[in-house]
């Protein structure tokens, strides 16, 4: 990967002024603002359909007897499986000494920092009384009740939390060295008070530089099984009920790739605009888009695979309900998502095999956008189709997203966006010390 | 010092200018113009308002108004005495329920009940188990009376002109039609009532006429047994009541007679059938029934074979079943499908002489029905299985034609005043006796009702009436036996009691309803007045009140029958509604969202086409579509339904109510206003188009087939066992293997009481008594039709219906389905906050308040019985609504699931006196709510654990199952195979 770290060696050190300099030179303002409106209208969003659904009760959702749970629970699984990619972009490539992963790594971080937020958000909202989601905590209380600790959603709760406050860590952490910088670079006396308190005192003394490592490096190999743990804990929240189309051993390897897959396709995209947008093209190359088109080609492999497998799972086993729901998936009332994910996903997905278009912006951002999309309907596929028509023919349903669930959706939208958009206007979106190291390091092996 | 004013206006003789020298009735004397004075000075109610109103008086009536006006909230309340419990009274412990017996009527048949009642306030009724004619059944309407007691929308005020007034305005006004009256002896004054069983009301009846001799009361039931009664004159020579013996009755075969459908006879029906039906599952003879009908039914469903049949050919099939059983005349030709079942059905019926019985529907044309009548008496039922007497109604003086006698006089213009009491002929009554048109020449009309309804708005005064349950009346049940209704609570409106103004109107002296009440009993009890009357309340009915069994002589020559005759377009056949029957119970929101049996529809008539008629036509579920017929037309949703004849159309009444509250007002259609006659429910000629709207349907189940599942599961004899074999090719080819699931756990062992359920799905017929009986025990919100249509009903029992075989001539099954009470209950691994628990008596419970509505629970659920709370449905339920609660049930908060809980209350009470007295529970002591409502005790619950309860020996039974045993959940719940087609070889 010598060729990827390498930028021109005479940028050494420029790279610092560069990435720095962004928040305190930001390239069109203007772009930025419309942007940032855009996600506050969302914002704004968000909360009226927060304060609707507070003061009526989910019975504003379309959800319904048999399909208990709609776009909440799609919605939670698609946010957190988008989550996933920045942190194993960041850890998993951390620990095995992938430097490529410097290009990437800030932004995809708070990529996931900020889905994961997103994907907090939802199971609580989608409570029935969720003023009372602390009850999910193992917590002393005067009714002296643990949760049920035989519940996947007990381990979800957990799973989320730890993955959330770890995200926040690594983040964090990975970041403090570029906060320092970003102190020492400020001009105004509110900027250096406030870049300075988040640098927590960094001097950056060997001392420093010392426990940094040993701290990013511990929490980094927290995250990468922690991945696999929510991952395998929400598909869990499907696999472990004895609803046919759910309960299948296949659907936390499954939830995995599929996770990853999207994540990989958000980090495509966000890399792609933040390129053309901030002119990041000298530190994110082609060589870093044609990496991300082919981990997005094999993870979307991986997840056809779970497909595929899942159906076969169903053939074999040969269970009349299961086969009923396959059934339904493929041509039901909701066929149309199952196919709109398939052709999404992997259709597009195969221009990646050609590397000119792998590294080619445009297009790499729309396979990844059809994939975005894809995921989501897959995600929509999974819980609706499996239980709008359960076991009981007597109670089969239907499922129809309200005004209200949309309004969710595109005000959770803007609560991924606004601190997103903050972030690339006031942080370094490139870890700045991690790619100065890596140019280092390739001028003197150079 | 005699002084003429001393003695008052009565000792003052009418002056000589009269012509008479002496006064010669106190009639004559209360006409004269200082009576009338000193009457005004008395009583200024019944003197006549002030005629000149000047400015100074219209202002000082103003101030006056205003002033007094705070004083309207001062209601006189009865004069009696109320203390509170300052010291505990002997005998009542506040928080314990208390039971009454009473009554409520349907069509003026009194089904018989027990309320049981706390601090006074009833909360839920039962069938009285003590009464002859049910013993102890209920149905849908039985349970959902208790809502009409609690209507907000009840009718609290008189009305004139529709503006609310005063009970002295309304007194006022019929003192003055009264003093007109008694002027001419009633002339033109027509009273209206529905049907009248009660013994009181028919002493008011008389003693209106006998004060009013030319007054005329007339009767209007929408649906009545007049066409039976003539069928009857024409058979024995007088009219009669048929009472179907059906515990005696091995073979039945009902031409579109629908013995287990709705109405005031479905409990007492329900007990006489399902009595033969477990005498046949214990080997005891046989319970074969074999249906005739165009329109699918609760009998139809329970048949053994039904004949999809237009109704005008039932004609045609008495006539050659009655030839196949020997008597003379020639039967028309028939097709192959007909012979078979008239074969079938002769067949049956030669095979158990004595112990048959044919039945054609009280809707056909008398001759047919005599017919009928004949042919069951020459098989020997008269006296084995069917049994006749005196009609139980009171036949008013026209009989049949007393609607028509008194529309035809109202246009005429003979009537002057009319009164109508109970009955809503406005609504109800047939289009095409323009029955509002003809109202509208009436100069005074006076309605007292319920509600402030159609015939309420179409009258100049409206005085609301007092529900059954909070006032004295009297009623007989089908088998005639009388029944004395008493209050259970005092009225919590202004209203005035049914005879209390009959009293008024009949110028009886009784005060009360409860003296007019005893008057009646008093001259028919004698003596033992005391003793009876104390009996008859403490039991609910008046013993051996029953009439006479009469065994009539036969006629001798057979009624001819009409020819079959070709009617071209499509049949119309109307229907009383199974859950709103004639539109009474449209206020009734428990009863509104209580689906249909077959439908499944709530909220709301639908207009049934066959599946063929709607491939034919391109019609789907929810399509408008016009019914046009004899130039009336109707419009309402399609529903295409399995079983239903080709050349028949299906309607409902009840719909398309246009003055019913918030409740019931507009939801679905009027199929009186296509009717012509009172007489007949049934059309020909006419044409159905569509009109290219859809409307949304409140459906509770959108999938009526098993798609090859064996939900519900069929043997072919009694002892068949349902898991292993026997299974009828039909539906359940799915079979799982017998025996329980692979498991890594040692089986739990359970300590006793340990609860269980079996239904047996032979005796269910799909009635939905227990459906509104869980909904009255349970407190379960209403949720109104765009949540139903939305998937969020909250009941916690459904009955499922299920199609199978060929959709022209399909097989039904009902499966009610509450919780499960799984072992092995998915729901509670779900949970992550312990909010649903298993008992230690094995009860799978839900904790409201730990619920914090994942909704997991119900994602497991493999069977779908939990019920969300997705709003407030609660909170805002106004003081009458939240009175009618069960005290014993939590009310669900928003964002909370809820689910059947074998009803824990009843359970936890049971338990609570067991302990008191130091024993065990009894076997037979905790019933739950749908178990106690099941009018063919279809349901059986107990210990499971102990080995002597009825429903262990159920679950033991062969054609026990468990509902989706391939799931491995092992529910306490589980169910008998029904018998399906006991064959044709002798018991």
């Amino acid at each position: 990967m010598s060729d990827v770290a390498a930028g021109a060696p005479d940028a050494f050190g420029r790279v610092s002024e560069e990435i720095t300099g962004i928040p305190f030179h930001f390239p069109h303002r203007g772009t930025w603002w419309v942007l940032f409106g855009g996600a506050l209208i969302l914002l704004l969003i968000f909360f009226i359909s927060v304060g609707v659904l507070f003061f009526f009760g989910v019975g504003v959702w379309g959800n319904n007897i048999p399909v208990n749970w709609g776009f909440p629970i799609i919605n939670y699984v698609w946010f957190l499986g988008i989550g996933h990619a920045g942190t194993l972009i960041s850890a998993l490539l951390l620990l095995t000494g992938a430097d490529w992963r410097n290009a990437l790594n800030r932004f995809a971080e708070a990529m996931t920092l900020f889905s994961v937020i997103c994907a907090g958000l939802y199971p609580i909202l989608h409570l029935g009384r969720p003023w009372l989601f602390y009850w999910m905590a193992p917590y002393p209380n005067t009714m002296a009740l643990w949760p049920q600790f035989k519940s996947p959603l007990s381990w979800d709760f957990f799973a989320v939390v730890v993955y959330l406050i770890v995200s926040v860590l690594f983040w964090y952490i990975g970041a403090l060295p570029d906060f320092a910088t970003m102190r020492d670079r400020a001009r105004s006396r509110f900027a250096q008070v406030a870049y300075g308190l988040l640098a927590l005192g960094w001097r950056g003394s060997a001392r420093h530089w010392a426990r940094w490592r040993q701290a990013y490096r511990l929490v980094a190999a927290l995250a990468v099984p922690l991945v696999f743990a929510v991952t395998a804990s929400y598909a869990l929240l499907f696999a472990a009920g004895l609803v046919p189309g759910w309960a299948s051993t296949v659907y936390p390897p499954y939830f995995f790739a599929g996770a990853v897959f999207s994540g990989f396709a958000v980090v495509a995209m966000i890399a792609t605009v933040l390129r053309h947008g901030l002119g990041l093209g000298h530190i994110i190359t082609a060589r870093h888009l044609d990496l991300i088109g082919v981990f997005l080609l094999a993870t979307g492999f991986m997840t056809a695979y779970g497909y595929v497998a899942e159906a076969f799972d169903v053939l074999y086993a040969g269970k009349p309900q299961e086969l009923a729901t396959l059934m339904d998936r493929l041509t039901g009332a909701y066929a149309a998502t199952y196919w709109g994910a398939v052709a999404l996903n992997f259709l597009p997905l195969q221009l990646l095999w050609v590397r000119r278009i792998r590294a080619h912006p445009v297009a790499l951002f729309l396979v990844a956008l059809a994939v975005t999309f894809g995921m989501w309907l897959e995600r929509y596929m999974l819980v609706v189709t499996a239980l709008y028509r359960d076991w009981l023919v007597s109670s089969w349903g239907a499922y129809h997203a309200t005004f209200w669930d949309w309004a969710l959706f595109a005000g959770m939208l803007g609560v991924f966006l606004v601190p997103f958009l903050l972030f690339v206007r006031f942080l370094p979106v490139v870890s700045v010390f991690e790619v100065n190291a890596a140019w280092a390091r390739e001028a003197r092996h150079g | 010092m005699h002084h003429p004013s001393s003695q008052g206006p009565i000792g003052h003789r009418p002056s000589r200018s009269t012509g008479g020298a002496f006064w010669r009735s106190l009639e004559e004397l209360v006409r004269t113009p200082d009576f009338q004075a000193a009457l005004a000075r008395e009583f200024p109610g019944l003197g006549p308002l002030a005629e000149a109103v000047d400015r100074r008086a219209l202002l000082r009536v103003m101030g006056a108004s205003l002033a007094l006006a705070g004083l309207t909230g001062c209601k006189a309340e009865p004069d009696e005495t109320a203390l509170p419990y300052v010291v505990q009274p002997e005998g009542i412990v506040s928080g314990n329920p208390r039971f009454y017996a009473t009554a409520v009527t349907l069509a003026g048949y009194a089904l018989p009940a027990l309320g049981k009642t706390y601090a006074g306030r009833p909360v839920k009724l039962e069938g009285n188990p003590d009464h002859p004619a049910a013993a102890g059944a209920s149905d849908p309407f039985l349970q959902g009376a208790l809502l009409d007691l609690y209507d907000p929308e009840r009718s609290q005020a008189p009305r004139h002109l529709g503006q609310p007034t005063s009970w002295s305005a309304f007194d006022d006004a019929v003192a003055a039609m009264a003093r007109d009256m008694d002027g001419r002896q009633g002339e033109g004054f027509r009273i209206l009532t529905g049907a009248v069983t009660s013994p009181t009301l028919s002493r008011q009846i008389a003693a209106l006429t006998q004060r009013w001799p030319k007054a005329r009361w007339h009767a209007f039931e929408p649906v009545n047994d007049d066409l039976r009664r003539e069928a009857t004159g024409m058979a024995f020579g007088r009219p009669l009541e048929t009472h179907l013996l059906l515990e005696e009755a091995e073979v039945v075969v009902s031409l579109d007679d629908d013995l287990l459908g709705p109405g005031p006879r479905q409990a007492a029906h329900h007990r006489r059938w399902s009595a033969r039906r477990r005498a046949m599952q214990a080997g005891q003879g046989r319970c074969r029934l074999l249906v005739a009908e165009p329109v699918p039914t609760l009998t139809g469903g329970a048949a053994e074979a039904r004949l999809v049949a237009p109704a005008q050919r039932m004609a045609a099939f008495v006539e050659a079943i009655a030839a196949g059983l020997g008597a003379e005349g020639r039967p028309g030709a028939l097709s192959d499908a007909e012979r078979g079942f008239v074969d079938r059905a002769v067949a049956a019926l030669k095979a158990h002489p004595g112990r048959g019985l044919l039945t054609v529907g009280a809707q056909h044309p008398p001759e047919v029905q005599a017919a009928a009548l004949l042919a069951s008496a020459r098989l020997g039922a008269i006296g084995t299985t069917l049994r006749l007497t005196d009609p139980i109604t009171l036949a008013p003086p026209d009989g049949a034609q007393s609607l028509e006698r008194l529309m035809s006089d109202m246009a005429d213009g003979a009537v002057t005043a009319l009164v109508v009491i109970g009955a809503n002929p406005a609504y109800a009554a047939p289009a095409g006796l323009n029955f509002e048109a003809a109202l509208a020449k009436v100069p005074l009309r006076l309605h007292a009702g319920l509600h402030y309804d159609e015939t309420a708005q179409a009258c100049h005064w409206h005085a609301p009436l007092a529900h059954e349950l909070e006032t004295w009346s009297d009623a007989r049940a089908v088998d005639g036996t009388a029944s004395i209704i008493q209050p259970l609570v005092r009225s919590f409106y202004d209203v005035r009691p049914l005879h209390a103004i009959m009293a008024a109107l009949s110028g009886g002296s009784d005060a009360s309803d409860r003296t007019a009440v005893e008057a009646t009993w008093k001259a028919s009890m004698g003596e033992e007045f005391d003793a009876r009357w104390r009996a008859a309340l403490v039991r609910g009915f008046v013993a051996g009140s029953a009439p006479e069994v009469v065994t009539p002589s036969l006629a001798t020559a057979a009624p001819t029958l009409a020819p079959d005759g070709e009617e071209g377009g499509l049949a119309v056949v109307v229907r009383p509604d199974p859950t709103l029957w004639d539109g009474r119970f449209a206020h009734n929101a428990w009863l509104q969202e209580t689906p249909k049996p077959f439908t499944k529809i709530t909220w709301g008539n639908v207009v049934t086409v066959s599946p063929r008629w709607a491939a034919e036509n391109s019609v789907v579920q929810g399509d408008e579509v016009r019914l046009s017929v004899g130039g009336r037309s109707i419009t309402g949703p399609a529903f295409v339904l399995p079983g239903q004849e080709p050349g028949t159309v299906g309607l409902t009444l009840g719909g398309g109510r246009r003055v019913a509250g918030e409740v019931g007002t507009g939801l679905g259609y009027d199929a009186s206003a296509l009717l012509e006659t009172a007489r007949a429910r049934r059309l020909a000629g006419a044409s159905l188009e569509r009109t290219g709207r859809a409307l949304p349907l409140a459906s509770t189940q959108l999938h009526q087939a098993m798609d090859g599942f064996d939900f519900v599961r069929t043997v072919t004899g009694p002892d068949q066992d349902a898991s292993t074999h026997g299974q009828s090719p039909g539906p359940g080819t799915a079979a799982p293997a017998g025996g329980p699931a692979p498991t890594f756990y040692p089986a739990r062992r359970w300590d006793s009481p340990s609860w269980g359920m079996a239904i047996d799905t032979d005796l269910c017929t799909g009635c939905n008594a227990c459906v509104v009986a869980c909904v009255a025990e349970n407190n379960v919100p209403v949720v109104g039709k765009a949540e139903v249509e939305n998937g969020r009903e909250m009941h916690w029992l459904r009955v499922d219906h299920y199609f199978s075989g060929d959709p022209a001539a399909p097989r039904s099954y009902f499966q009610p389905v509450p919780c499960m009470h799984c072992e092995q209950a998915p729901c509670e691994m779900g949970c992550p906050v312990n909010a649903t628990v298993h008992s230690s008596d094995g009860l799978n419970l839900q904790v409201y308040n730990r619920c914090i509505g994942t909704r997991t629970c119900s994602s497991f659920c493999p069977y779908k019985v939990r019920r969300f709370n997705w709003f407030d449905y609660t909170s805002g339920d106004p003081p009458e609504l939240r009175a009618a609660r069960n005290p014993e049930v939590t009310v669900r908060a928003r964002g909370v699931m809820e689910k059947c809980t074998y009803c824990v209350q009843r359970i936890g009470a049971a338990r609570i006196n067991a302990k008191e007295e130091g024993r065990a529970i009894r076997e037979g002591e905790v019933v739950t709510a749908c178990q106690q409502a099941c009018p063919a005790s279809a349901i059986s619950f107990g210990d499971v654990t102990d080995p002597g309860s009825l429903v262990s020996r159920h679950k033991l039974s062969p054609r026990n199952y468990s509902l989706l045993e391939e799931a491995n959940t092992r529910p306490r719940t589980t169910y008998l195979a029904r018998i399906e087609d006991e064959g044709e070889a002798p018991a």
